[in-house]
């Protein structure tokens, strides 16, 4: 099944004349080519990475980072890790963990990789354009610009994302082509949805339609940041790498000619909400998974303007890029009592290490979470209205 | 079986058999458990993982790489449908990996042997066995025959035409064969031929081949194989107690999907 054609100068790369890290990059994109059944590789405009924080890379990650130790060549930003590097926190790190941490950035820096630490680089950093094709990781800002932005990538893992961003080029398949982006379900969603009830839907979806792409129709007024918690939960919980929503997304008419239909009614959302929802005063509130926006940095600012924050622990996650936009937002929140971070988030940094109970909005942590050896943690998975009633007295 | 090799290497172990899809990061723990769903709590370590696909974090790769750092990793990885995180895993951590192959041919305790560079994943102690089928099409009508209560396989069960492909033969001879013995027919055209599928009966593992064919006449003379014979209209299929996979091939044979 050799049919994957490779240029003459891809040849040279494959046979290891450029050296061991691009021959290791391009025998990978080489593999899931023919997984894929590309027929060639084709140029990329930019990559987003995962794989950072040393919580999920581990020192297995750390060996063959240092294989692939190579200049990328296409502007290239970076997943978030364990801790906020300039502020500290969230969570208390020992020394190995730290300084496994920045030997992984340190690899990252030497190959001329952003120091984005965003899983949201679309917002600042690397924004893609409708019909660019590009190379990301990261699984709920893969889903969030084939389907909000219209931009073109498979689910690239962190390792195939590097490959991607050294050799410059992709497999020529899947999300790649007209084809691999149609809807074969149609979602009917009948209530109007808010952010975290979208978040439900995400977690709702995911094991059903596994990897099918939906098209989800009775949501015209959905907004960025609502599409943005479903396209975190729906790809925490499956491998859909795309969704169409009528009225709002641009790639609409692309859809298979059967498509089965799913009606989602209001008692599968209360369900799933209320099924993830350990009914426990947490020790810590958590928002921002995925990182916020100026526009949530500031409803939240908004929330909690001029009242003093009692109870459990509210910690807000962001990019660096948006936390320095926003900087009157961050000074009425941390005015209130609670504090923001950049670089990490709840997930990928070590949350055990000083809590067992976590309050959030997010669908994606709150799949993660709980989990036993990743998380650990019991989670309250509710909006951030009722999140907040636990720190405004 | 034949699936589709995806990450070299060849390995020989017990199955671990987890039917749902798992997410890497977070869903294996870094000690080389499974710790949601259904197969929570099962140890994966020097094992063949057999699950249905891949999904979450595209971290996942490194989970298996970090197994593999720590001598702790699966032997060899089956998936249904495979997605490229957990391919990058497999070929990244050098554990051989194979798609495209049933869960449900596998049993509690079953120990396999898989080679990641061609696909092949047979069963130790099974015995494989090539088998044709033919749905028989006769102006729109599908036969159905009902196996005698003293065949060894499904007796009494409802099926279509079918037997062992005898060495040299090709699944259409087989089919051509068994539809001359079993109802006397011999004008049938071949109308489509399928991909084998695979079934498990305890100690044997039936590759199936199933084909449609076309006959013009509605005449059907059984021989001591089958008790019964129907023409049913396709769409009444499904009130009908068929052999395994029967129901869901026909339906992959037209172009469908069977949900």
């Amino acid at each position: 099944m050799r049919q994957l054609q490779l240029t003459k100068e891809e040849e040279k790369i494959f046979e290891g004349e450029m050296g061991d890290a691009p021959k290791l990059a391009i025998r990978l994109l080489y593999s899931l080519g023919e997984l894929g059944e590309a027929e060639r590789l084709i140029p990329i405009k930019s990559a987003h990475i995962s794989g950072v924080s040393y919580k999920n890379v581990g020192e297995g990650g750390i060996e063959f980072l240092k294989k692939m130790m190579h200049k990328v060549s296409v502007p290239t930003s970076l997943n978030p890790l364990g801790f906020d590097i300039e502020n500290g926190g969230p969570v208390d790190i020992d020394e190995t963990f730290h300084k496994k941490q920045m030997e992984i950035i340190g690899i990252y820096q030497k190959m001329g990789v952003m120091d984005s630490f965003t899983c949201t680089p679309y917002y600042f950093y690397n924004e893609p354009s409708f019909g660019d094709h590009i190379s990301w990781a990261e699984s709920s800002a893969i889903i969030y610009v084939n389907s909000l932005i219209g931009a073109r990538t498979n689910r690239e893992s962190g390792p195939s994302a590097l490959a991607s961003a050294i050799i410059g080029k992709t497999p020529d398949s899947g999300l790649h082509r007209d084809e691999g982006r149609k809807a074969t379900v149609v979602v009917n969603v009948a209530e109007k949805l808010d952010y975290t009830r979208f978040a439900a839907l995400g977690l709702f979806l995911g094991p059903k339609l596994n990897r099918n792409i939906p098209i989800i129709k009775g949501q015209k007024e959905a907004k960025g940041i609502e599409l943005k918690a479903l396209s975190a939960a729906l790809s925490a919980t499956s491998s859909i790498p795309m969704f169409h929503v009528d009225g709002i997304t641009k790639e609409t008419s692309l859809v298979s000619d059967s498509p089965e239909t799913i009606n989602v009614e209001k008692s599968d959302i209360d369900e799933t909400i209320s099924k993830n929802s350990a009914q426990e005063e947490p020790e810590l509130i958590a928002i921002g998974c995925p990182h916020l926006s100026s526009e949530e940095l500031d409803y939240i600012a908004r929330l909690v303007k001029g009242k003093k924050k009692v109870g459990p622990d509210l910690f807000l996650f962001t990019s660096r890029e948006v936390k320095a936009r926003s900087l009157e937002s961050v000074k009425t929140i941390e005015n209130f009592g609670g504090k923001v971070f950049s670089d990490t988030c709840m997930v990928v940094s070590p949350l055990s290490n000083n809590y067992s109970k976590t309050g959030t909005n997010s669908g994606k942590a709150t799949f993660y979470l709980p989990l036993k050896g990743y998380g650990n943690q019991k989670v309250a998975f509710m909006g951030i209205l009722d999140l907040l009633k636990w720190v405004i007295g | 079986m034949k699936g589709r090799g995806l990450s070299p290497g060849k390995a020989t172990s017990d199955v671990v058999v987890c039917n749902q899809l798992i997410s890497p990061l977070g869903e294996i723990s870094r000690d080389g458990f499974v710790t949601s769903g259904p197969c929570e709590n099962t140890n994966i370590t020097g094992k063949v993982l057999a699950f249905k696909g891949g999904r979450g974090s595209t971290v996942g790769s490194y989970t298996f790489l970090e197994l593999k750092t720590r001598n702790i990793a699966p032997t060899g990885l089956i998936n249904e449908a495979a997605e490229q995180m957990v391919v990058t895993g497999a070929i990244i951590s050098e554990i051989p990996m194979v798609d495209r192959v049933p869960l449900d041919v596998f049993l509690k305790g079953d120990r396999v042997s898989m080679n990641g560079s061609t696909g092949d994943v047979s069963i130790l102690n099974v015995k494989e066995r090539r088998v044709a089928t033919v749905y028989l099409m006769h102006d729109g009508n599908l036969l159905l025959l009902k196996r005698s209560r003293d065949m060894p396989s499904y007796p009494g069960q409802i099926g279509g035409i079918s037997g062992f492909i005898e060495e040299g033969e090709t699944p259409e001879q087989t089919g051509r064969r068994e539809m001359l013995e079993e109802c006397s027919t011999e004008d049938a055209k071949l109308r489509k031929i399928g991909k084998e599928i695979y079934v498990r009966n305890d100690g044997n593992l039936y590759g199936i081949t199933p084909m449609i064919m076309e006959t013009r006449t509605a005449k059907v003379k059984l021989n001591e194989e089958n008790s019964e014979f129907y023409w049913i209209k396709p769409g009444d299929l499904q009130s009908y107690k068929t052999v395994p996979k029967f129901q869901e091939t026909f339906l992959s044979l037209l172009g469908r999907t069977g949900t």
